[in-house]
């Protein structure tokens, strides 16, 4: 009976923890071009706006891995109104990892619906 | 609640001071870098907004210090380390000649290789650089001109940073400092010749050029004495020349003293790779008390 809500968010937070780097990936492969983080913020708020799935701030950390791994790459540009910003592009390893993920991650789905459903 | 950039960055700093620095210097260039082009599109966008609201909004989005601070320490935990600590070898003669196959002591060697060419740069780039800035300051143009140095001096910091974390495997940040946006490039130099760290940078530049001699004399006298130990059989034998001066007069070194001769040059430069390892220990530290920001 202690705090629902915070055992809510936790699950929540382990979720994403394991689907946010699949979640990147996938959008910045269907992406023509470059984006940066606050864009790749708001179009993931837009897929889901009644429930928000992810605070925003926890992106940049699993951007940043993802470059560090050499699955994206990035560049700083300077833009008209504001501050420079840094905008990321998936590479091609990045896209073949995309790839082995995403059959992993349809193997997972498929055992935990089979799961849920009894 | 937060009310401003600076009062979120804050509380970030307090949510991660356990955290290793160059991870907090990451994470609040990150969330500067959100707010203000979050504040710019808005601005754009509904221009009759009251600023301090959607600037609320946004940091409310972003999510509170603690959810940041939570998500950076989890993807770090996850990203292994530039370089990986070897396995223990057991025996303290193991441990000794285990120098050979540690990444952490070749990377010191190639770093204080490289430390003496990157040394003279950094030196060379400062002291011109500091000279030509005070002396153009009697003309309207200096004061861009320091600008640029100074934003150089951070530039070469960065990349320094990377040089180190690559070779010396100590963590450094991946992330320029936020620079100040929105300000009047005359504010910027201010606040730029205001901040502690710009100096600390100039003053590990040119350090740098002292260290990166006094290692590159190291490696080369004891590369040489070494050597010269290990060579004596062979200079004896296939040259026929003794190895030994005295007055003018070559002696021979004895045949039975030639395993001694060269293990002893063997052993001098397994001992100077174990001390190579512990210097690039001593540097990384140095290199994080400078180029990192409190």
């Amino acid at each position: 009976m202690t705090d629902v809500s915070a055992q809510i968010k936790k699950f929540q937070k382990e979720l994403n923890s394991g689907t946010s780097a699949l979640v990147l990936l996938s959008v910045l492969s269907r992406s023509k071009e470059a984006l940066y983080g606050y864009q790749i913020a708001k179009m993931l708020e837009e897929s889901s706006p009644e429930f928000p799935m992810m605070k925003q701030g926890t992106l940049y950390p699993v951007l940043r891995s993802l470059e560090e791994n050499g699955l994206l790459e990035s560049t700083v540009e300077p833009s008209v109104s504001g501050p420079p910003r840094r905008y990321y592009m998936i590479t091609s390893d990045g896209r073949s990892a995309l790839e082995e993920w995403l059959g992993i991650w349809k193997q997972t789905k498929k055992f935990i619906d089979t799961i849920l459903k009894g | 609640m937060f009310n401003t950039t600076e009062e979120y960055l804050e509380a970030l700093r307090n949510e991660m001071k356990d955290a290793d620095p160059a991870l907090l210097q990451d994470a609040q260039a990150d969330a500067r870098e959100h707010f203000s082009t979050a504040l710019a599109v808005v601005r754009d966008a509904k221009p009759d907004l009251n600023e301090a609201d959607v600037l609320k909004t946004i940091i409310e989005e972003y999510g509170s210090p603690e959810e940041t601070a939570a998500a950076y320490r989890e993807v770090e935990r996850r990203t292994s380390p530039a370089l990986k600590q070897p396995v223990k070898s057991q025996s303290a003669f193991g441990r000794f000649l285990g120098v050979y196959v540690d990444p952490r002591a070749w990377g010191a060697l190639l770093y204080m290789f490289i430390a003496f060419v990157t040394g003279v740069f950094y030196f060379t780039w400062a002291v011109t650089g500091i000279s030509v800035s005070v002396s153009f300051l009697i003309f309207i143009f200096g004061f861009p001109f320091a600008l640029l140095f100074l934003l150089s001096v951070r530039g070469l910091a960065l990349l320094e940073g990377r040089l180190v974390e690559a070779l010396l495997g100590v963590r450094m940040p991946r992330r320029p400092l936020f620079s100040h946006q929105g300000m009047k490039w005359f504010d910027r130099l201010k606040a730029l010749l205001t901040d502690k760290a710009t100096w600390l940078m100039l003053v590990y530049m040119i350090a740098q050029f002292i260290l990166g001699t006094i290692y590159f004399a190291l490696i080369v006298t004891v590369l040489s004495i070494s050597l010269s130990f290990a060579a004596i059989p062979v200079l004896q034998e296939v040259f026929q020349q003794g190895a030994m001066f005295n007055g003018g007069v070559r002696f021979f070194f004895p045949v039975w003293s030639y395993p001694l001769l060269v293990a002893g040059g063997f052993f001098l430069w397994t001992l100077f790779m174990n001390i190579v390892r512990g210097i690039g220990q001593l540097h990384g530290r140095f290199a994080k008390m400078l180029l990192v920001s409190e």
